[in-house]
C-alpha cells in the first residue's frame, strides 16, 4: 500500500483529537500531561509530512524547535506537579476546587 | 544578507546581559535586595536602549527577526512596565526570603521573552520568544510563600501551565498546517502565499487555531479559564505582572498575525467579533459578584480583552491603532490598581474589597490613584479608557458592525456597577464607628513615583491621544512594507 501525504494527516489529526479529548475527559494532572505532549506530537507529524510532500526541509527544523520546547514544558510542569503533590497529597483535578468565590 | 548590527538589538542585549547578571548574583544566599537593585537598574538601561533604538529599522537573523517602527515603540512600552512592575514589587513580601533573587531572574527572562515577541516575524523565533516569555511566569505563579488560610498557590500554576500547553498545542497544530498550505514558515512570505486560498475552509481553521496561543495569553473566551484563578492564587506582585505586560505582547503579535491576513476576510472578522462579544458578556457578568479585589480584576481583564478584540474585527489601520493605544492604556490602569492592592495588602496577602474602605484617610495618593484607574477602567472621560474604547468603537463601527458596537457599550454600562462598588468602598465606605482609627499607610519613594507616573500617563493619554495614535498608526503603515 501507498502512505501518502492523506495518511499521515489523518494519524495526525487522530492524535491530535486523542489528546484534546484526554485533555477534557481525563482526571489525573499526569494523564493530562501525557494528553497534551499527544497534541504536541500530533502537530510534529503534520510538520514532517508536509515537510516531506512539499519538499522543503523547514517543517523539519520546526520540528526540532517543537520537540525542545515541549522537554521544556515537561520539565517545568513536571516540577509544579512533584510540589503540588508534596503540599496537597494528590494530583486528581476534582480535588483541586480550593480556587473559588 | 543584512551584516549585523548591534544599536538594533541593543534592548534584548541589555535584557539578556542582565538576566544573565541576576543568574551570577543569584549564586549567593539570600540577596533578594541586591536582585532588585539590579533588576531595577537593568529596567533603567533598557528603557534606555530601547530609545536609543527607537529610530532603527533592519532585519537580523535571516529575516527571523524584525526591528521595525512598531516593533521599537513597543519595546519601549515593555521596559516602561518592566520598570512599573518592579517598582511595584517593593520587597515582595509574599515569597520565600531564599527566592526571592530567582524570582528577578524569571521577571527579566520573561520580560526578554515578550522583547523578542514584538520582532519576531518566523514562527520559530515567535514560538521561542512566546515560550521564553511564559515558562517563568509559570514558576513565578508557583513560587509564592505556603502559609495558613493560603494554600493555592500550586494549584494555580498547575492550571496555569496546563492551559498554557493545550493552547500552545492548538496553536503548533495550526501553524503546522499553515505550513502545510504555504510551504514557508516565514510569516510575511507564508501570507503571502495564503492570500488566495485564505477564505477556504481549512485556511480559516488553520489561522483560528494559530491565534490560540495568543488568545491564551490574552485571556480571550475559550482560553480565559486560567485568568481569575492565576490572580487569585499568584503573589500579588506577579500577577501585575501577569495582568499587565504579556496582553501587551500578545496584543501586538495578533495584529501582525491578522494584518497579514487578508483586509477581508469576513470569516475571520466574524469569528473575532463572536470571540470579543462572548469574553465581554463573561468576563463582566461574573465580575460583578467578586469579592476579592484580584479575582474581580481577572475576570474584568477577561472583558477588556474583549474589549481590545473588538478593534480586530474592523482589519484596518483605525481599528489595529486602537487596540494597541486600548491595551497600553489598559496596562497602566491595571498596574495601577495593582499598586493599590500590593500597599493596602498586610503582609502579601490578597486584598478584600472590603478591606480598602478608608482609604482615603490612609493614603490620599494610593486612593486617589484607585479612583483614577478604575474610573479609567470603566470608560469614564477623561481617562485613557474612555478615549481608548471610543477608538475601537468608532473602528467597528466603520466596517458597519452595529451589533457588535451595542453589545459593547452595554457591556461597558455593566461593567460600571462593579466598578464603582470599588470606589464606593474606597471612598465612603467606613468601618464600623467603634471601629479603630485605620492606621495610615506608609509609602516608600518608589511607591509614590510609581502612583505619579501612573497617573500622569492614564490622564495624558486619556486626553491628549492624537500624536501617540499619529505615531501608532505610522508605525502600523511599515509594517508589512519589506525593508
Amino acid at each position: 500500500m501507498n502512505v501518502g501525504l492523506n495518511e499521515y494527516l489523518i494519524l495526525s489529526a487522530l492524535l491530535f483529537a486523542v489528546g484534546f479529548l484526554g485533555v477534557l475527559v481525563r482526571k489525573n494532572t499526569l494523564v493530562i500531561y501525557m494528553c497534551l505532549e499527544l497534541m504536541l506530537v500530533a502537530s510534529t507529524i503534520a510538520l514532517v509530512a508536509f515537510s516531506r510532500f512539499n519538499g522543503t526541509l523547514d517543517g523539519n527544523v520546526f520540528v526540532f524547535f517543537i520537540l525542545t520546547v515541549a522537554a521544556a514544558e515537561v520539565a517545568v510542569g513536571l516540577a509544579i506537579i512533584v510540589a503540588l503533590f508534596r503540599k496537597r497529597g494528590t494530583v486528581q483535578v476534582e480535588e483541586l476546587n480550593a480556587l473559588k468565590n | 544578507m543584512t551584516p549585523f548590527s548591534a544599536i538594533a538589538f541593543f534592548p534584548e542585549l541589555v535584557l539578556l546581559a542582565g538576566a544573565l547578571g541576576i543568574f551570577v548574583v543569584m549564586l549567593g544566599e539570600s540577596q533578594g535586595k541586591a536582585a532588585r537593585a539590579g533588576a531595577i537598574f537593568v529596567a533603567l538601561v533598557a528603557l534606555g536602549a530601547s530609545i536609543v533604538a527607537l529610530p532603527q529599522s533592519t532585519v537580523l537573523f535571516d529575516g527571523a527577526y524584525r526591528i521595525d517602527a512598531f516593533s521599537q515603540w513597543l519595546k519601549i512600552v515593555i521596559s516602561a512596565g518592566y520598570l512599573f512592575v518592579l517598582l511595584l514589587s517593593g520587597n515582595l513580601p509574599d515569597i520565600r526570603k531564599e527566592t526571592k533573587a530567582e524570582y528577578y531572574l524569571f521577571l527579566t527572562l520573561s520580560v526578554l521573552g515578550l522583547t523578542m515577541l514584538v520582532s519576531s516575524v518566523e514562527v520559530l523565533s515567535l514560538i521561542i520568544a512566546l515560550e521564553l516569555s511564559s515558562f517563568p511566569l509559570y514558576l513565578m505563579v508557583a513560587m509564592r510563600r505556603e502559609r495558613e488560610g493560603q494554600r493555592v498557590q500550586m494549584e494555580s500554576a498547575i492550571k496555569y501551565v496546563m492551559f498554557g500547553v493545550a493552547a500552545n498545542g492548538i496553536m503548533f497544530f495550526g501553524f503546522s498546517y499553515l505550513f502545510g498550505l504555504t510551504g514557508s514558515t516565514h510569516l510575511p512570505e507564508m501570507f503571502v502565499k495564503l492570500a488566495p486560498i485564505a477564505t477556504t475552509p481549512l485556511a480559516i481553521v488553520a489561522l483560528t487555531m494559530a491565534f490560540a496561543g495568543f488568545y491564551y495569553k490574552l485571556a480571550i473566551f475559550p482560553f480565559h479559564f486560567w485568568t481569575p484563578d492565576v490572580y487569585q492564587g499568584a503573589s500579588n506582585e506577579t500577577a501585575g505582572f501577569i495582568a499587565t505586560l504579556p496582553k501587551v505582547g500578545a496584543v501586538a503579535v495578533l495584529v501582525r498575525l491578522v494584518s497579514l491576513a487578508t483586509p477581508e476576510n469576513h470569516a475571520i472578522a466574524t469569528l473575532l467579533s463572536g470571540l470579543a462579544i462572548l469574553s465581554m458578556c463573561y468576563g463582566n457578568l461574573i465580575a460583578l459578584v467578586q469579592k476579592d479585589f484580584k479575582r474581580l480584576l481577572g475576570f474584568s481583564g477577561i472583558a477588556h480583552a474583549g474589549y481590545a478584540v473588538v478593534g480586530f474585527t474592523a482589519m484596518n489601520t483605525a481599528g489595529y491603532t486602537a487596540a494597541l493605544y486600548y491595551i497600553v492604556g489598559y496596562m497602566l490602569m491595571v498596574t495601577a490598581c495593582f499598586v493599590v492592592i500590593c500597599k493596602v495588602s498586610k503582609d502579601g496577602t490578597n486584598v478584600e474589597i472590603d478591606e480598602l474602605a478608608g482609604l482615603h484617610r490612609r493614603s490620599p495618593l494610593l486612593a486617589l490613584t484607585l479612583v483614577v484607574a478604575v474610573f479609567g477602567l470603566a470608560g469614564i472621560p477623561p481617562f485613557v479608557g474612555f478615549i481608548g474604547k471610543f477608538g475601537l468603537l468608532s473602528a467597528a463601527l466603520a466596517k458597519g458592525q452595529l451589533a457588535l458596537v451595542i453589545i459593547t457599550v452595554i457591556n461597558s454600562a455593566i461593567a460600571i456597577y462593579y466598578y464603582l462598588q470599588v470606589v464606593r468602598k474606597a471612598v465612603f465606605g467606613e468601618k464600623g464607628a467603634d471601629a479603630p482609627a485605620p492606621e495610615p499607610l506608609h509609602l516608600d519613594w518608589s511607591a509614590k513615583i510609581l502612583c505619579v507616573l501612573l497617573l500622569v500617563g492614564i490622564v495624558w493619554l486619556g486626553v491628549a491621544p492624537a500624536p501617540i495614535m499619529d505615531a501608532i498608526a505610522a508605525s502600523l503603515a511599515g509594517i508589512n512594507l519589506p525593508l
